[in-house]
């Protein structure tokens, strides 16, 4: 682009590919006077139980059913209750954890009323942690390789609210000695295409035929970008207007440009606004006080400054002419704090929100800005992904030793253990489900997205049925200033980084 | 476009000392962003060959970085160095095919991705960079200034001027103009900037400001365009403009305004006739102390909906700031009284709605309400109701409601070894409770109130209109 005049025509750019985008609604939760918080949390764990046994038992039936032990032949036995000493057996249920330093919410309301939000602990482990294993009828204290992970290689570190299968025998101190344990295991893999093909069928239309007509390369590409927190100040401005200037295709020469124009989406995976989560961290909270600031509750318009969102809008409305945005909250993103978060209120953008149906009318926008929930699960070019803000996550590694398992060890168990949010209710904010568990995955996705993580990285796992998934750790913008870009088609993952000089 | 550019180019950075970004250029002469940046290498490299350094450039570098470290990717388990991970090397790129298809997992998270990288350097240290890339793909000027930036950060206010005073055009046809990438898929519902949905119901957005937008985003882009040939001029009209209401283009905004304002104030004097205009109003209700009851009632309907017109008004008020600078001056005078008027209004409205209380408030809904009610005292079951049966069991009476609902009910059986068993059930119960108290009691409640205290009670505060139906 180093010439001066004449100025020849631009090149042809080509247009944007239609993005085949079929999100599903599996996290909204009721709206307005349907929405209860009376239930108990407990139910949750029960329903939890309840659909994942079946897939346990199975599978450790098939591992289990002619381990022996000397001369004692394993045996399932239904109840953690039922197990008697001595005998060689096998159980189903959830894992609980007693930790040291998790937070007990009768300790901080002890300690000052509800305001901010509990101290936030690098993790909860502590030295005298003991694992146990539940079901309706009661608790089994676990000892053995298992339960102590400093000891074992990763793979065997357990958290809260994961349904598992554990081999042994009891004690004669009435805890149960674990030999081996067996989880649910990746579910039925979903073919790609399979929900379209299927609603178009159901419409009595004919289903495309996609090898002949979607042909290679046709699919376009995915960009994914996560904790851009804004702040409204100029200082994140310049490398999110590089962002900008790259999707939109405007920044570099026609040999950057082309290839460019093949995004057909982007996917924010939470964290878009800094600081803007309605209970303030212990950090804010503090630092409100200390600005003198008496008034505790209610809407303080002196305090509230628009220019963060301001920001985000703008930038949204920049992008949105030339691709389609689905767009998750985070944590510190003004949604509802409980997981499942839901939707980033239009009324948050004035501008961006003309490419979003209203959501009188529709809350399916394929074309335009989707503002959806998180976690968050849908079809893109037929691919099943699920996309997360990264809670879950954050809040699983905190069960774990420091530094030991990595943000893919930590998504790849939540799909085998088949839950995405193992520790919600008991240390991950939840709302409480009554009837059905979304958080429990059904359909294997093929890709798993995890925002606002402290670096990249990927990882393909495998599963018992051939299914494949995808995993995506996705780095925080505002840190490492990256974006991932995944091909649709052929599933490649790569990277782009902005950096300023001086 | 000739030597357009080298003028603006000449008055902005040189004359004004501001900076410059292709982008902006683009945007302020309605050209190809990739022409822009050609221009603006133009302008440098003439203007500097004239008298050195009086421009100062920053280039954007895309391409390939060159990895600083080559044994990148075996820095073990560990956590991985952020800027190990940015800087791919191309020598672990090309064996990452390799890696992948061992479908050794750990390897193939180790392995690096392939990495483009974008960064924006001054012209300093636009050799050393380059000296970083690999590969580079393209090197463009990215903005052009009058001496070295202290702070890159500077670069972001031209962002802003381009979301502040060239934003107004139709977004969907950027592309052709500015080059962007066309997205054929995209639509954008050019809703009026108001008339989002409302929780009432009730309020349906003045049509005028649906068919003026369209036309003014039409005749937007000439203006826009036109403008900064004078760059002073524009100068002052993107200091007018304040930051944030940018989207809404307001040169259609004089002409529903006043549309709404008779609306409001047509809806006021047939509704409730207030003390400021009393003259009129009063005989206007002496008019119609005569007619019906019902059209008292039905002008009472419609006493909601200037309610809700207010805020939309407050709003477009607020974006008044970005009218065009000719009709200014007479809109803001007009707007002044408007404003003056409506907060009066508002103000009159809400004395008048917390004086009259419940019952006015009362027959206010009682309309629209009517097929709302049976909603929120179903609701009102026990989250476990799963099916509350649509037909009359659920009778309401006296401030209890009885009838009969299906329930999930959670039993636990003492089993045959003694165990207790926890199973679900859906039973069918009959329940009694009392009514929803805080939230839903006014609505039902005060209807036998009104017509009995109806006659006498509120005139102390009531408008005087309602003196004289009811007399």
């Amino acid at each position: 682009m180093l010439r001066g005049a004449p100025f020849e025509d631009p090149a042809y750019l080509p247009s944007r590919l239609p993005s085949s985008y079929n999100p599903m609604h599996t996290f909204e939760l009721p709206k307005g006077a349907d929405k209860h918080y009376r239930q108990q949390f407990a139910d949750m764990y029960f329903l939890r139980l309840a659909q994942l046994k079946e897939a346990v038992r199975q599978k450790a039936q098939d591992a289990w059913s002619d381990f022996k032990l000397g001369n004692e032949q394993a045996r399932f036995v239904d109840r953690v209750l039922d197990v008697r000493q001595g005998e060689l057996c096998w159980v189903i249920g959830t894992v609980y954890i007693e930790m040291g330093l998790k937070p007990n919410i009768l300790d901080d309301i002890a300690k000052e009323h509800w305001i901010a939000a509990p101290p936030s602990r690098a993790t909860y482990k502590s030295t005298n942690d003991a694992m146990m294993l539940e079901d309706e009828s009661g608790r089994l204290r676990l000892t053995g390789a298992i339960t102590n992970s400093s000891t074992n290689d990763d793979s065997y570190s357990y958290v809260t609210g994961c349904v598992l299968a554990a081999l042994g025998t009891e004690q004669a101190d009435g805890a149960f000695h674990v030999l081996a344990t067996q989880w649910a295991d990746l579910p039925r893999q979903p073919q790609r295409w399979e929900r379209d093909d299927s609603a178009l069928a159901m419409a009595k239309k004919p289903v495309p035929q996609r090898k002949s007509e979607k042909r290679k390369g046709e699919s376009g590409k995915l960009a994914i970008v996560s904790g851009l927190e804004i702040t409204g100040t100029e200082d994140d401005d310049v490398p999110l207007d590089l962002f900008i200037e790259y999707l939109t295709c405007e920044s570099g020469g026609p040999p950057d440009q082309t290839p460019r124009t093949k995004f057909s989406r982007l996917l924010i995976a939470g964290n878009s606004l800094s600081h803007s989560s309605p209970i303030l961290s212990r950090e804010d909270f503090a630092a409100a006080r200390k600005a003198g600031k008496q008034k505790h509750y209610g809407y303080d318009s002196s305090a509230y400054n628009a220019s963060p969102s301001e920001r985000l809008d703008d930038f949204l409305a920049q992008i949105l002419p030339t691709v389609p945005v689905t767009l998750l909250p985070g944590a510190s993103d003004p949604a509802n704090v409980a997981l499942p978060q839901q939707p980033l209120h239009p009324a948050l953008f004035p501008k961006s929100r003309h490419y979003a149906n209203p959501p009188a009318s529709s809350n399916e926008t394929r074309e335009g800005l989707d503002s959806v929930t998180n976690p968050w699960e849908g079809d893109i070019e037929g691919w099943r992904v699920v996309g997360s803000g990264g809670q879950n996550v954050d809040d699983l590694m905190k069960y774990v030793s420091l530094g030991s398992v990595g943000a893919l060890d930590v998504m790849e168990f939540m799909l085998r253990w088949r839950c995405i949010a193992p520790t919600a209710p008991d240390t991950l904010w939840c709302y409480p489900f009554q009837d059905d568990d979304p958080l429990i995955v059904k359909d294997c996705p093929h890709i798993y997205i995890v925002g606002n993580q402290a670096e990249f990285a990927k990882r393909v796992i495998t599963g018992p049925a051939g299914q494949r998934v995808l995993l995506i750790a996705v780095p925080r913008f505002s840190q490492t200033r990256q974006v991932v870009v995944l091909d649709l088609e052929s599933l490649e993952v790569e990277k782009v980084a902005f950096d300023v000089r001086g | 476009m000739a030597d357009k550019y080298k003028e603006y180019l000449a008055t902005r950075v040189l004359a004004e000392g501001k900076p410059i970004t292709y982008r902006l250029l683009s945007r302020a002469l309605a050209v190809h962003v990739n022409t822009a940046k050609q221009m603006l290498y133009d302008f440098h490299t003439k203007q500097n060959a004239r008298t050195p350094n009086s421009v100062h450039a920053t280039y954007l570098i895309t391409g390939r970085k060159r990895a600083l470290e080559q044994t990148n990717g075996a820095n073990g388990g560990g956590v991985e160095d952020e800027d190990t991970v940015m800087q791919s090397s191309p020598p672990y790129m090309s064996s990452m095919p390799d890696i992948e298809a061992e479908e050794s997992e750990e390897a193939a998270a180790e392995a690096p991705v392939p990495t483009t990288t974008i960064v924006l350097v001054k012209e300093e240290e636009l050799e050393s960079a380059k000296a970083e890339f690999e590969e580079i793909t393209s090197i463009q000027v990215y903005s052009l200034e009058p001496g070295p930036l202290k702070d890159m950060r500077i670069l972001s206010v031209c962002n802003q001027e381009i979301t502040t005073s060239y934003s107004s055009s139709d977004p969907l046809q950027w592309w052709e103009v500015y080059g962007m990438v066309h997205n054929p898929y995209i639509k954008a519902c050019i809703l009026p900037f108001n008339s989002t949905p409302r929780r009432t119901g009730k309020y349906v957005p003045p049509p005028t400001t649906a068919s003026t937008k369209p036309l003014a985003s039409k005749t937007a882009p000439k203006a826009e365009s036109k403008a900064p040939a004078h760059p002073s001029e524009e100068k002052s009209k993107a200091a007018l403009i304040s930051k944030g209401n940018v989207s809404e283009d307001t040169s259609g905004r004089s002409t529903p305004q006043p549309v709404a304002k008779t609306t409001t104030t047509l809806k006021k004097s047939d509704s409730k006739p207030n003390l400021r205009k009393d003259a009129s109003d009063i005989f206007k209700s002496f008019a119609k102390a005569k007619a019906k009851p019902k059209s008292a009632g039905a002008s009472k309907d419609s006493t909601p909906a200037p309610a809700n017109d207010v805020p939309m008004q407050g709003m477009s008020e607020d974006e008044g700031n970005d009218e065009d600078d000719a009709p200014e001056v007479k809109i803001d005078e007009e707007k002044l009284k408007q404003q003056r008027q409506k907060r009066k209004e508002v103000n009159e409205k809400l004395q008048q709605m917390m004086d009259m209380s419940d019952e006015e408030m009362a027959d206010v809904e009682e309309k629209g309400s009517e097929p709302l009610r049976k909603e929120p005292e179903e609701e009102t079951g026990s989250s476990k109701t799963i099916e509350p049966e649509p037909t009359a069991t659920v009778t309401s009476q006296g401030g209890r409601r009885r009838g009969r609902r299906k329930v999930i009910k959670t039993k636990k059986v003492k089993d045959e070894d003694g165990y207790l068993v926890t199973r679900e059930e859906t039973v069918w119960e009959s329940f009694s409770e009392d009514e929803p108290q805080p939230v839903k009691k006014p609505k039902p409640a005060p209807k036998p109130a009104s017509t009995a205290k109806g006659k006498g009670g509120k005139m102390g505060q009531g408008s005087i209109a309602n003196f004289f139906k009811k007399a």
